[in-house]
This record gives C-alpha cells, sequence and structure tokens, in this order.
C-alpha cells in the first residue's frame, strides 16, 4: 500500500472540529460532574477499556468527545502516557474483595450463597417515557437487611477443588514489574497468559462480546457456563517509604470465571477488568476458556481475538481508511483502465 | 483520654488506610492547623502519576495487570521524620494533607486530635461498608429448583 502526503485543507479541518464541538456546547465542571454522576456504568466501561481507573478523566473524555467511544478511549490512553508509574500494587486476590454481587449459575448453593446485588437482571425493560413529559422516574431505595453480607466471600473453585471437581493452581509468585505487561513489551504469540489476561482486561468491549457470543453459539469447542461472577471492589495495596503496606484506596473490578467439563474434571476460563462490566468479562473468559488448541484463524484463537478487540487499534485502522487513499487508488484505476484497453484491442 | 493507647488503637496500615479514604474537606480542615506545629517541612514529591493494579487469575494461577489507576503523591519530610500520602485521584493538596497527618503522628505531636480524627473517620467508614453490605445483603436469594 502507497501513501502520499498532502497539503491543503488547515481552514477546512479547523472549520469541521468547531462544526463537531458545536454540537456539543461548553464543557463544564457541571457536565463532567453530571457525566460522571448519572453514568456510572458508561465510566466504569470507559475505564476498562482505556486501562486508566480515574472517573473524572473518564467523564471529562466523554463529555469532551460527546460520547464518540473510540475518541474517548484514544484521548484517555494518550493522556495516561504523560503519567510516570509510581507504584505496582501488591495483586489483588479473589478472596481479599469487597463483594457488591456474586453470583454461580452452575451451582445454586454455592458457599456464602447467592447475591445478586446491583443488577437489572430481573427487570422489565419498559422504557419510562414519562419522564420525558415531565414526571421525574424516581427509584425506590433498597430496604437494608438487618445484618451485613460477608465483605469477602469464599471461592467457588475452592469448594469445587475440595469436592475433587479441579485442581486448584499453584499460585503466581511473579510480582511488581516482573509481571508481563503489554504497554512496555510487544505482544507475542504464542501469548504469555499475562499478556492475554491484560489484553482482554483492557479490550473493547462490543469486539469481545463478539467473539465470545460466536464461540458460545457452536463456533467454539466448550460451552460455558457461569461458575463465579463478581462485581467487587479491590484495594490497591501500596508501600509506604517505610515499608507499611496501607490502602490507597479502593477501585470497581468485575471478574468472571466459566466452566466447562474437560474429562473426569472441570476446567475453568477466567478474565477481569477494572470497572463493573459483566457482559464484557463472561464473553472474555468464554474466550479463554475456548482458546487452548482453538484452530488458526478462528474466532477462539488467542491471536485472532487478542489482535481484533484491542479497541484503539482496530479502531485506528478502521478510520484510517477514510484518509486520502488517493495515489493508491489512481494506481488501481490506472491498472484497471490498462486492463480494459487490453482487453479492447483486436486480437492478432 | 488515654492518647497513647488511643493512637495505638491504630497500626500504621490502619492509619493510612482510613486516611485515603477520609472525605476531602474534612481531611484537608483537620490538616491545615497542624502544619505550624511541625516545623520547616521539606516536600520531597508532590505529584500525580499511576500505580499498576495486578490480579490473581483464579483459573491457572497466574498474575497480571489488570490496568492503571490514577493517584497522587506526598511524601515530606522534617529532620530524620517523614510523611506519606497515596491516594486515588489527582489532588495534589488532599494528599499534602494526608502526608501531613502521618508526620504528625510519627514527630509524635498532637497525638489527641490525630486520634480523634481516626476514630472519628475509621466509624464513619465502617458504618459506610456495613450500610452498602446491609443493601447487599437484601439482595441475598434463595432458590428452589423443582
Amino acid at each position: 500500500m502507497a501513501y502520499v502526503a498532502t497539503r491543503g485543507g488547515e481552514r477546512a479541518i479547523e472549520q469541521s472540529q468547531r462544526l463537531f464541538k458545536a454540537e456539543m456546547g461548553a464543557i463544564t465542571p457541571e457536565r463532567v460532574a453530571e457525566t460522571r454522576r448519572a453514568m456510572p456504568y458508561l465510566v466504569d466501561r470507559v475505564m476498562g477499556e482505556a486501562s486508566l481507573y480515574d472517573e473524572d478523566l473518564a467523564a471529562l473524555a466523554l463529555a469532551q468527545t460527546g460520547g464518540e467511544l473510540y475518541e474517548t478511549i484514544l484521548l484517555l490512553r494518550s493522556w495516561r502516557t504523560t503519567q510516570p508509574r509510581l507504584a505496582v500494587a501488591d495483586p489483588v486476590t479473589q478472596e481479599g474483595l469487597f463483594t457488591h454481587r456474586r453470583i454461580s449459575a452452575a451451582f445454586k448453593d454455592i458457599p456464602g450463597g447467592q447475591l445478586l446485588g446491583p443488577t437489572l437482571d430481573y427487570a422489565h425493560r419498559i422504557l419510562a417515557t414519562e419522564v420525558l413529559t415531565g414526571t421525574p422516574h424516581v427509584p425506590t431505595l433498597v430496604t437494608p437487611a438487618p445484618h451485613p453480607a460477608p465483605a469477602q466471600q469464599p471461592s467457588v473453585a475452592a469448594w469445587q477443588a475440595e469436592n475433587d471437581l479441579l485442581n486448584l493452581p499453584n499460585p503466581d509468585t511473579t510480582a511488581g514489574n516482573d509481571i508481563p505487561d503489554v504497554t512496555r513489551e510487544p505482544l507475542l504469540f504464542p501469548a504469555k497468559r499475562a499478556h492475554t489476561l491484560q489484553s482482554l482486561a483492557r479490550a473493547e468491549t462490543g469486539g469481545v462480546l463478539a467473539l465470545g457470543y460466536a464461540a458460545q453459539r457452536g463456533y467454539g469447542q466448550a460451552h460455558p457456563t457461569v461458575n463465579e461472577l463478581r462485581l467487587a471492589e479491590a484495594e490497591i495495596n501500596v508501600t509506604h517509604p517505610r515499608g507499611t503496606k496501607f490502602s490507597a484506596g479502593r477501585v470497581k473490578i468485575s471478574q468472571a470465571e466459566v466452566v466447562s467439563k474437560k474429562g473426569s474434571q472441570l476446567e475453568l476460563g477466567f478474565a477481569a477488568t477494572m470497572g463493573w462490566n459483566e457482559v464484557k468479562v463472561i464473553a472474555a473468559a468464554t474466550l479463554d476458556l475456548n482458546s487452548a488448541g482453538a484452530p488458526k484463524g478462528s474466532a477462539t484463537e488467542e491471536e485472532f481475538y487478542l489482535y481484533h478487540t484491542e479497541g484503539v487499534e482496530s479502531s485506528g485502522f478502521c478510520i484510517h481508511f477514510k484518509l486520502p487513499h488517493y495515489v493508491t487508488f489512481q494506481s488501481s484505476l490506472d491498472a484497471m483502465r490498462d486492463a480494459k484497453a487490453k482487453q479492447a484491442e483486436p486480437a492478432e | 483520654m488515654d492518647t497513647a493507647q488511643s493512637l495505638a488503637a491504630f497500626t500504621h496500615s490502619e492509619m493510612l488506610g482510613i486516611l485515603a479514604r477520609v472525605d476531602v474537606d474534612r481531611l484537608k480542615a483537620f490538616a491545615e492547623p497542624l502544619i505550624d506545629a511541625l516545623g520547616d517541612i521539606t516536600v520531597v514529591e508532590n505529584r500525580t502519576g499511576l500505580v499498576m493494579l495486578p490480579m490473581r487469575d483464579t483459573a491457572q494461577g497466574t498474575n497480571f495487570h489488570l490496568g492503571e489507576v490514577l493517584v497522587s503523591e506526598a511524601h515530606i519530610r522534617v529532620g530524620a521524620q517523614q510523611g506519606y500520602g497515596m491516594r486515588r485521584g489527582r489532588d495534589l493538596e488532599t494528599v499534602m494533607a494526608m502526608a501531613l497527618v502521618d508526620l504528625t503522628v510519627s514527630i509524635g505531636v498532637a497525638h489527641t486530635e490525630c486520634a480523634a480524627f481516626l476514630a472519628k473517620e475509621s466509624a464513619l467508614q465502617h458504618q459506610e461498608d456495613h450500610d452498602r453490605l446491609c443493601q447487599v445483603e437484601a439482595t441475598r436469594v434463595d432458590m428452589e429448583t423443582f
């Protein structure tokens, strides 16, 4: 493919940006605060895909781009590069999560029980059109239980291991900057598992869902059942200069395990992301479950799904086709005209 | 009040964890009057940056990176004593307030005030968690299968 530099159009470019921004009006602190307050799940999705957790920045990026999600993520990924990395926190473990929602579709009576948490899973999907005619839609408050749920919940997989249904893995001792990091080294195949899971954590939700859904519909080898799904908060455990470990705050995370039968044992697929986005982690865990031995070029082959669900690269490649390709296309036309001319020549 | 015992109720880790969650306005209002008693403060760092957050995968046990969290950091000194703060977000003033409280406790002044502040904020945070978990408990489902 050939590219060529072009000149001109500065005024048109300037005016086109003004036209885009004119539709949104002024971006104010109030608008950013309202975006953050009113759309927590959109903010969560953005933070996960941007791989940058800060609600204010995510809301600002949404306000600045008018909700054009690919531009939103690109803004945040770019801004991230201006910041130094101060530390690597201690690894988050499932057992340490402050859990708001925790369910299993595989077993009814899991240790700790099923906590639906915040969800619309069982809601009637009825658009509140009365709001448009002046009647506010005011949510009914939760009637709290007299006693709290446990903040931490046991692992379903640990209970399955006790019942000889699967083997628990040996915990990884890799920590800090020794953990492989796709933001600092290339993604090569076969991918390191840490690269695979990090890439899925920052992957574009729609892309992950499309490929995960393909696997769920039958284009994968294993049908998933949700073994455990959690929406939770994780502590950011860092180290004081005197050596004291402490929590610098909490962030929301989503985590999914999916399970399938493999011989006489169960096998697990896993995914997690920052923010609450359970569709993404279920679809991503399905891809992880189906990845081993997947045919080359199939939706569940890791090279296929990791490359094609990287939102900044895929959207960037897609929109680059809008940019001037005049020389390339002119070359194609020349070749086409030449072929036509040759066809029109009388045979000797 | 037995102030030594009151501050001893909190480990250094617990104290920092409480300060990292305290409401912005309350923390700044508490920390500001502490400055005069601390002497000449050297600011080692006061900046924003990122903390990479790893997680352990439950299927194969692998530690991997979930993504980065924006934090603010403050590191200050008076002589050999140091104060440190790290909190989520891009608020350099509030994280400096956290470091001031840490330094105050480290130097050993205003123990009564610090102990009372930590006790009050700890109680508020416990109550907040308790209230949320009571709401979560309300969503516990006991399924029957037929």
